[in-house]
């Protein structure tokens, strides 16, 4: 019995022993829920992965959450888009050898009637001006997001405080967000890649877009290795160095969804030509 | 009788919070006799039969054993050991009426060829064959009570103590436990029951202690009363005072 | 109607098919809360026994406090312990963040209070003569505990049976210190929230017809057994 016993505290005790895993082949990269649900990842990571050895793991959280794990030395790597915080990022001495990537845009969606009379603007602060008199539903991401950042920057562009039952704050990410504006027959601001994911499926319209204002670009920056000395940095530097280089802007620039373009290369603004 | 056989224990008392229950000065339990200890209702039996068994700690006790004199805390394993106390309506594990049986066998190392082989003759014994895959707690509770007892007897204890084994229970129920008791009780082993009823005894050669006060008393209960209750038991037994 | 039945038969029609995306999260939720439980489970019951049965100062204290970590949202608890192993963290030395490994940490905490208390509960209900008869037939204290646990496996067996049911459907603990990375930490739970979040409710539907058949499974084997303890009685 006493044998039995200690055979098996024994292996119960290695059952629930800690792995303790330290792989130096995996690269571990904080990324925007915007950037996962478009579908840009999934295509070029592959690529990426064959040619370099290392396994990436993507973690898509909100840019607020991104950098925050970049910060706390979580990852090894970030890929976002808020340029005024990516600087802060760096500044603080989190990140280093920050790359922009590519671009693509902010679009306003809504109501097919587009009671606010959004699609006459002139610019975008002027569209979310529209919706705010005319008191129209706008539902925000609310979560400190790259897509929340420029939001807040437009209204602030508009010289206008939004507030009150008409403003709906919902805390998160790009998709969920859409699901609730069209139940809610609102409006929103998005990135194009996350609503050409979901058009097919949403009763909205596109209503207003192709303000410089609205420009989104993306950035990757390495997690600082003075920091963190065992951060993948070698790792994170083949990755920004591969994603910059002709092949990655290629594949960023050949990336479709519903045979339209998504997002457009920025390091290197014409890989294809010679 | 054997000197160094005797168990003995004397200066043992017992409070609960203020309240003194137990103040004993000596109780010896002579093997091969059946001692019934007699008490009204929350006199402390039940508290003096589970000290005797070692599974209640006394404020402080000497035991005598094999010629030794101990504390009971120093004999406490051993008295769990050689003292067997059984509930007044036993407890059954949740298995078969054959694991039951050997239970004790089998915490003690018993290896199964021989277990196995003792319970079967136990079941026998008690008349227990036919119900012996049953689930124990599917049994009458005179079965019970006989399985308690066999379960004990296996064990060859040195003391049985029998906490209130016949009180509510009808007179075939009461015959069947007086018989085996009589039928347990060798040389080597000592038996004690406890009941609170004064009047009968279903055992002529019993020792009769009675417990009044924390304290015990030799005799027929009617006979040895002293305390402030004396009066008014007298008053109860119709005695004139 | 529509926007039901389509997915559920597409969902059907995943799961049937063995489509491997689905069967990974499905394996690694197994994986992770049966090896959360399997840890918890034996220390708990141990600690539920001994405020059972050892006086101690302060004991009602410690029950009731395992009482009120009952309630502790999933997601705070995996707050703290992504604060305990984040990098800039105590413990962040030991690189455990993001693993299958963290994800079994933070649902030890999470089923172990639940564990404790109703253990305590079953433990206590159990009949106080069964410990003095073990005693006094010979059992050392060691094993009268066994043997009591044996007499409450019931109750015992529906604490853990509640624990797991906890612990696989749980999504805030698994989310903040998995980071639900595809083909590592990514658990039923919080494959529904992106699949959803990303308008797939046919993969949704999918996990969650799993995570209901297995709630079933689960409720049926306690109803069987606690019709079984009401006959044996």
């Amino acid at each position: 019995m006493k044998r039995t016993l200690q055979a098996l505290l024994l292996g119960w005790l290695c059952f629930c022993s800690l792995n303790v895993p330290a792989d130096p082949a995996v690269l571990r990269m904080a990324t925007t829920t915007s950037t996962e649900n478009s579908g840009l990842l999934k295509v070029i990571l592959p690529k990426f992965e064959a040619g370099s050895g290392l396994e990436v793991q993507v973690l898509a959280v909100g840019t607020g959450q991104a950098l925050r794990l970049g910060c706390n030395g979580d990852v090894d790597v970030v890929l976002v888009h808020a340029p005024a915080a990516e600087q802060k990022f760096v500044d603080d001495g989190c990140g280093v050898n920050r790359h922009p990537v590519m671009y693509n845009d902010f679009v306003i969606i809504g109501p097919p009637a587009d009671p606010a009379g959004v699609a006459q603007s002139k610019d975008a602060a002027g569209a979310l001006a529209r919706i705010a008199n005319s008191r129209s539903i706008f539902v925000s991401r609310g979560d400190d997001s790259g897509t929340n950042k420029k939001e807040l920057a437009l209204w602030q562009k508009a010289g206008i405080i939004p507030s009150g039952s008409w403003y709906r704050e919902a805390g998160q990410g790009m998709g969920k967000v859409l699901q609730i504006t069209a139940e809610l027959d609102g409006y929103t601001l998005t990135d194009r890649g996350t609503w050409l994911a979901y058009r097919a499926k949403s009763p909205l319209k596109i209503c207003f877009e192709k303000d410089p204002a609205l420009y989104n670009p993306y950035a990757v920056i390495a997690v600082n290795p003075k920091r963190y000395a065992d951060a993948n940095y070698t790792g994170a530097m083949t990755f920004i160095g591969w994603i910059t280089s002709r092949e990655g802007q290629q594949m960023i620039a050949d990336y479709r969804v519903d045979g339209q373009v998504l997002f457009t290369p920025l390091a290197i603004p014409n890989p294809g030509a010679p | 009788m054997n000197n160094d056989g005797q168990l003995c224990f004397s200066r043992l008392e017992k409070h609960y919070n203020t309240r003194h229950v137990l103040s004993i000065g000596r109780l010896a339990l002579v093997p091969g006799r059946i001692v019934h200890l007699t008490g009204r209702n929350g006199a402390g039996k039940t508290t003096l039969l589970k000290i005797l068994a070692g599974l209640e700690a006394p404020d402080c006790c000497d035991v005598l054993l094999d010629g030794c004199s101990r504390s009971w805390q120093a004999v406490r394993q051993r008295l769990r050991r050689d003292m067997v106390y059984l509930h007044q309506h036993p407890y059954m594990f949740d298995s078969t009426v054959a694991d039951n049986l050997g239970y004790g066998l089998r915490v003690t190392g018993v290896p199964r060829a021989r277990r196995r082989q003792v319970v079967a003759v136990m079941l026998e014994r008690m008349g227990l064959e036919h119900a012996a895959q049953r689930n124990a707690r599917t049994l009458s509770g005179g079965e019970q009570q006989r399985l308690a007892l066999g379960r004990a007897w296996l064990l060859q204890p040195r003391v049985l103590l029998l906490d209130e084994p016949t009180a509510n229970m009808d007179t075939g129920f009461r015959q069947q436990t007086w018989t085996l008791l009589q039928e347990m009780l060798n040389h080597e082993l000592a038996i004690m029951v406890s009941s609170h009823e004064l009047s009968e005894s279903e055992c002529p050669n019993c020792l009769n202690l009675h417990l009044q006060d924390g304290r015990l008393n030799a005799g027929p209960p009617s006979l040895h009363l002293v305390g402030q209750d004396r009066s008014r038991s007298q008053e109860v037994l119709g005695v004139k005072p | 109607m529509d926007s039901l039945l389509q997915p559920t038969q597409e969902a059907f029609h995943l799961l049937l098919t063995g489509d491997p995306d689905l069967w990974t999260i499905i394996s690694i939720s197994f994986r992770v809360s049966l090896k959360a439980i399997l840890c918890a489970t034996p220390f708990a019951l141990l600690l539920a026994f001994l405020l059972a049965y050892v006086p101690f100062p302060g004991r009602r204290l410690l029950v009731s406090v395992f009482e009120t970590l009952m309630a502790l949202p999933a997601v705070v608890v995996g707050l703290l312990i992504y604060l305990l192993l984040s990098r800039s963290g105590p413990l962040g030395d030991l690189r455990l963040l993001f693993t299958q490994t963290a994800m079994v940490i933070g649902q030890i905490v999470l089923c172990f209070p639940l564990l404790v208390a109703m253990g305590y509960a079953a433990i206590r209900s159990a009949d106080r003569r069964a410990w003095e008869t073990a005693l006094t037939l010979g059992a050392g204290r060691p094993r009268a505990m066994l043997t009591l646990i044996h007499e409450v496996r019931l109750g015992l067996l529906v604490a853990v049976i509640a624990g797991f049911g906890r612990i696989i459907s749980e999504i805030g603990t698994s989310m903040m210190v998995g980071g639900n990375i595809a083909g590592h930490t990514r658990n039923i739970p919080t494959a529904i929230a992106l699949e959803t979040s990303k308008g797939h409710f046919a993969e949704g539907i999918a996990l969650g017809i799993v995570l209901v058949t297995l709630a079933f499974g689960l409720n049926l084997i306690l109803n069987l057994l606690q019709r079984r303890e009401a006959q044996a009685v």
